[in-house]
């Protein structure tokens, strides 16, 4: 697909990166993002339980503390009003001031709804003024209720007042009013503490500041200033049962709960600092997130480091692969993951062995092509052995054949004219000899050596080797009709002899070449030498061997070179009819 | 100039050394002076003596260090007192104004609180008080003083009357009594009118002594004796409150059941007293030295009254002069010396 040199889109390393890192850094996410997520509601939901325990629990410290002013009232309402009280009612209600701090004045109401009693810390004592109450909300509404809390007011427009009025079980016993200064419940609200700078406040019901731990908020008696706090208190009410967030008077934000004070109508609010009531769960995200970094930074590595063991053997196949492709046989991709990827390194060096031999033997027949006959050649090839081609022993039909006067022909004629003489010459032979299946040896000059029976070995070698012998001279005859134009000397005679020969490759290391050596060639030569043109002059031995089917022609014995004795030769007879006729034609 | 690499290290370590050298002198320089402005200073206006002011002083330190300062550490106090010429507060509160103090204390009722006032416009200034601060013209309102002045205002003067009444549930059955006023005081024509009221409801005869400087003293406790009046009442004012000593050793001597406001009275001697608790009026007013030094403003601060009102009773006192108290004061009396 893609050409070496051009880059791929993408690679693999990055898909595999990516993947990887995706793998372990997505499920990470997922992890710290829902750990981080519950832990925000959990902690939402535990600050709600708590802020909420809290407003409670501080709802009770301030109920106790107007019961406790209930409760000291109610000593002074437990007995029936005389037409003479005496000095025991007012003794009972100085011991009363004494006893309460929080009380300024206390005025005792007989069942008429007449004052009998007042007494108080800053103003004059009166006894018996006997002063027409049954009208002021506070006995009507001691009368109905038994305890009665006035409206908060503030004194000069500044100190926080209530009256608290209470009746006894029966109406003989009448009312108790008491002046209440509210700046006393500051012990109570400054002692109420949420984590660690959480505080508490309390509102009437027109939210109004009654107490706060700064008590110079509750003196101001500021209603802008307020604003804030009733924000507040409208927030948490519009969502009941869950803490609610919003700014104070400072325009810090808090987190805030409320709960109501029975009887007084009043809120007390709990509130504490945002960042410090989410602190713990600000922690642990700050945790959860530099997990996530040095998560995401192990994950990085850890695909890159795998990625790269991944890819790394991809490289190395890649790198082989195209070095095999480049030619390179003898390159081995050397894997040793122990995995698939060893497996096709070694499928890959498998093929590139095969590679190099197939490769190696392609060379080797190219080579043996240059003196075997085509088919033979392929034999060779479809062996897929040369062994045939190893030095033996074998009786073999050599056959030798030259141009007569063609020496001379070649000093006189044009070298193109000898060329093309030539060309033509070898074309015809070479056409024979494969027609033939027999090998050629060689062309030198211009004859040429064949071998029969060598190093394929065919059935009846001699009559073949007479038959290609006749074919040769025939094909050349023809050619020498045209050739005798350039010179009428030029002729071509053939010998050949049986005999066994040493076949084999012979030659250095650079040139090899297959040759038979053996009498048997020299004796082909040598007949081939005295052959006249236009004959076939063959030995005793062939001549034995195709007696049967050749006309044969019994020569004198000839005195051969190299030879002791004269050697018998025959002639074959070329009954030929077109032969003769080339023969005798311009003759 | 050639810029060789080294020429130029050479350049750098040179301007260091000298840089370092320079700054070290300029800090050694500046510490003392930058140690003495850090500290801020509280100018203190007092209209008596430094001895007269013990516990008051003791009671103010303490609201100082509620809110964090303690005199010497992080705050200096610069003091100034009238010694009992009160016409020389004005002059006194404009010296301390004029030093660049970071707020002025001024206790001790309302003509220091006024001297104050009148000094500056800008410092802010924490009163101390028995009066009404509102009807006394020292702020508009209780709630949002405005303007640069605060303080605490102690229920001393309202609760004058109350002393009449004591001393009526004493001597229940006599109807004379004597009052001691002085004309120097702001609130002495209120003080007056209510103990009147409060004479007329209770079915009382009242004779007025004034008296405004130490040398009257006496002639008045012997007036008081002379007119054969159950008792001697006094009447809220800083000037008698800080002379407890001197008023219990006269009643003593001429053997006159008297009644003050201040707790200094029955501990020295005196019979009774009825009166705000000073310790508290002056710890708060330490405690809101201590916010304005911190940066709040003095018109954020409402002026505080002192809720709690104490009687005190001397029963070795009661027995020399011969008196018996009903169980009621007895029961309700926040402290009985015996």
């Amino acid at each position: 697909m893609f050409s070496p040199g051009v880059a791929p889109r993408t690679s693999l390393f990055k898909k595999y990166f990516r993947v990887l890192f995706a793998a372990v850094v997505v499920p990470l996410l997922i992890a710290g993002g829902s750990e981080a997520w519950f832990g925000y509601h959990d902690q939402r939901a535990r600050l709600n339980d708590v802020l909420d325990a809290e407003a409670r629990l501080a709802a009770v410290k301030i109920k106790d503390f107007l019961e406790g002013i209930r409760e000291q009232l109610g000593w002074t309402v437990q007995l029936p009003w005389s037409e003479n009280p005496g000095d025991r009612r007012r003794l009972d209600a100085l011991r009363l001031l004494r006893q309460v701090p929080a009380i300024e004045s206390l005025s005792l109401v007989d069942a008429a709804g007449k004052e009998r009693l007042f007494v108080s810390r800053i103003g004059l004592n009166r006894i018996e003024t006997g002063e027409d109450l049954s009208d002021s909300p506070a006995v009507k509404g001691a009368r109905t209720d038994r305890v009665w809390f006035g409206p908060v007011t503030f004194q000069g427009g500044s100190e926080p007042y209530m009256t608290i009025a209470i009746a006894g079980n029966r109406s003989a016993v009448g009312v108790a009013i008491a002046e209440v200064n509210l700046k006393f419940i500051w012990d109570v609200i400054s002692g109420i503490s949420v984590g660690q700078t959480g505080e508490a406040f309390v509102l009437d019901r027109p939210g109004r500041l009654v107490a706060h731990p700064d008590i110079s908020l509750v003196l101001r008696a500021n209603e802008d200033e307020q604003r804030p706090l009733q924000s507040l208190r409208t927030a948490i009410l519009a969502l009941p049962g869950q803490a609610a967030t919003g700014q104070d008077i400072t325009g810090k934000t808090m987190l805030a709960a409320m709960a109501p004070i029975p009887g007084v109508d009043w809120s007390i609010i709990v509130k504490q600092p945002l960042a410090e009531a989410f602190g713990p769960i600000y922690d642990a995200l700050w945790r959860t997130v530099a997990l996530l970094i040095v998560g995401a930074i192990l994950a990085a590595l850890l695909a890159y480091w795998l990625t790269q063991r991944m890819v790394e053997p991809i490289r190395m196949l890649e790198d082989g692969v195209a070095r095999i492709g480049a030619g390179q046989f003898d390159h081995r991709i050397n894997l040793a993951t122990g995995d698939e990827f060893e497996r096709l390194a070694d499928r890959f060096n498998e093929m590139a062995g095969e590679l190099s031999v197939s490769q190696e033997r392609s060379e080797r027949i190219s080579r043996l092509r240059r003196f075997l006959p085509p088919q033979i050649a392929e034999l060779v090839d479809r062996i897929g052995d040369d062994r045939v081609l190893d030095g033996r022993r074998v009786d073999v039909v050599v056959l030798f054949c030259d141009l007569r006067n063609f020496t001379a022909f070649s000093v006189s004629a044009e070298p193109e004219s000898v060329m093309g003489v030539l060309r033509e010459y070898y074309d015809a032979l070479d056409e024979v000899v494969s027609a033939y299946e027999a090998t050629l040896i060689n062309f030198s000059g211009d004859g040429a050596m064949v071998l029969v029976n060598a190093p394929v070995s065919c059935p009846d070698p001699a009559l073949r080797t007479v038959n290609m012998a006749r074919d040769m001279q025939m094909r050349v005859q023809k050619l020498l009709i045209d050739w005798r134009k350039l010179d009428r000397r030029l002729g071509f005679g053939v010998g050949l002899a049986m005999g066994p020969a040493t076949v084999g490759r012979i030659g250095s290391a650079s040139r090899v070449h297959y040759n038979a050596i053996g009498n048997v060639a020299n004796l082909a030569s040598r007949l081939c030498a005295s052959a006249q043109d236009c004959e076939i002059l063959i030995d005793r031995v062939a001549a034995e061997a195709v007696r049967a089917s050749v006309s044969l022609v019994e020569m004198d014995a000839r005195t051969l070179k190299g030879f002791d004795q004269p050697v018998p030769v025959f002639a074959v007879v070329l009954e030929d009819a077109g032969l003769r006729q080339l023969r005798s034609g311009p003759g | 100039m050639r810029f060789t690499p080294h020429a130029f290290a050479g350049t750098i370590i040179r301007m260091r050394r000298r840089d370092v050298i320079a700054l070290v002198a300029g800090a050694a320089a500046l510490m003392v002076p930058a140690r003495a402005q850090s500290m801020p200073v509280i100018g203190y206006l007092g209209s008596e003596s430094p001895d007269r002011y013990g516990s008051r002083l003791k009671a103010f330190r303490e609201g100082l260090a509620e809110a964090g300062y303690t005199e010497g550490r992080n705050v200096a106090i610069l003091f100034r007192w009238a010694g009992g010429q009160y016409s020389q507060l004005p002059a006194l509160a404009a010296d301390i104004a004029n030093r660049g103090v970071s707020v002025i204390v001024a206790p001790g009722g309302a003509e220091v609180a006024l001297a104050a006032k009148a000094a500056t416009a800008t410092i802010p200034i924490v009163f101390e008080m028995g009066g009404d601060p509102i009807v006394l013209g020292v702020v508009d309102s209780l709630s949002r003083p405005g303007g640069n002045l605060t303080g605490v205002s102690s229920l001393s003067v309202e609760v004058s009357r109350k002393r009449l009444e004591f001393m009526h549930d004493v001597w229940p059955n006599t109807n004379l009594f004597a009052v001691a006023i002085n004309p120097m005081s702001p609130t002495s024509g209120l003080q007056l009118k209510n103990l009147n009221a409060a004479a007329e409801s209770l079915g009382l005869q009242l004779v007025v002594l004034k008296a405004s400087h130490e040398e009257e003293f006496d002639g008045m406790f012997s007036a008081v004796r002379e007119m054969r009046a159950s008792g001697l009442v006094f009447s809220s004012d800083p000037y008698f409150a800080y002379r407890s000593q001197l008023l219990a050793a006269l009643a003593v001597r001429h053997a006159v059941p008297a009644m003050t406001q201040s707790r200094d009275f029955p501990l020295a001697g005196g019979l009774m007293s009825y009166g705000g608790d000073f310790e508290q009026s002056h710890r708060h007013t330490g405690n809101y030295a201590g916010r304005i030094l911190k940066g709040e403003k003095p018109s954020n601060l409402p002026v505080q009254r002192v809720t709690k009102v104490e009687l005190f009773i001397n029963l070795k006192a009661a027995n020399a002069l011969g008196v018996s108290f009903p169980p009621s004061m007895l029961s309700s009396a926040d402290g009985v010396i015996e």
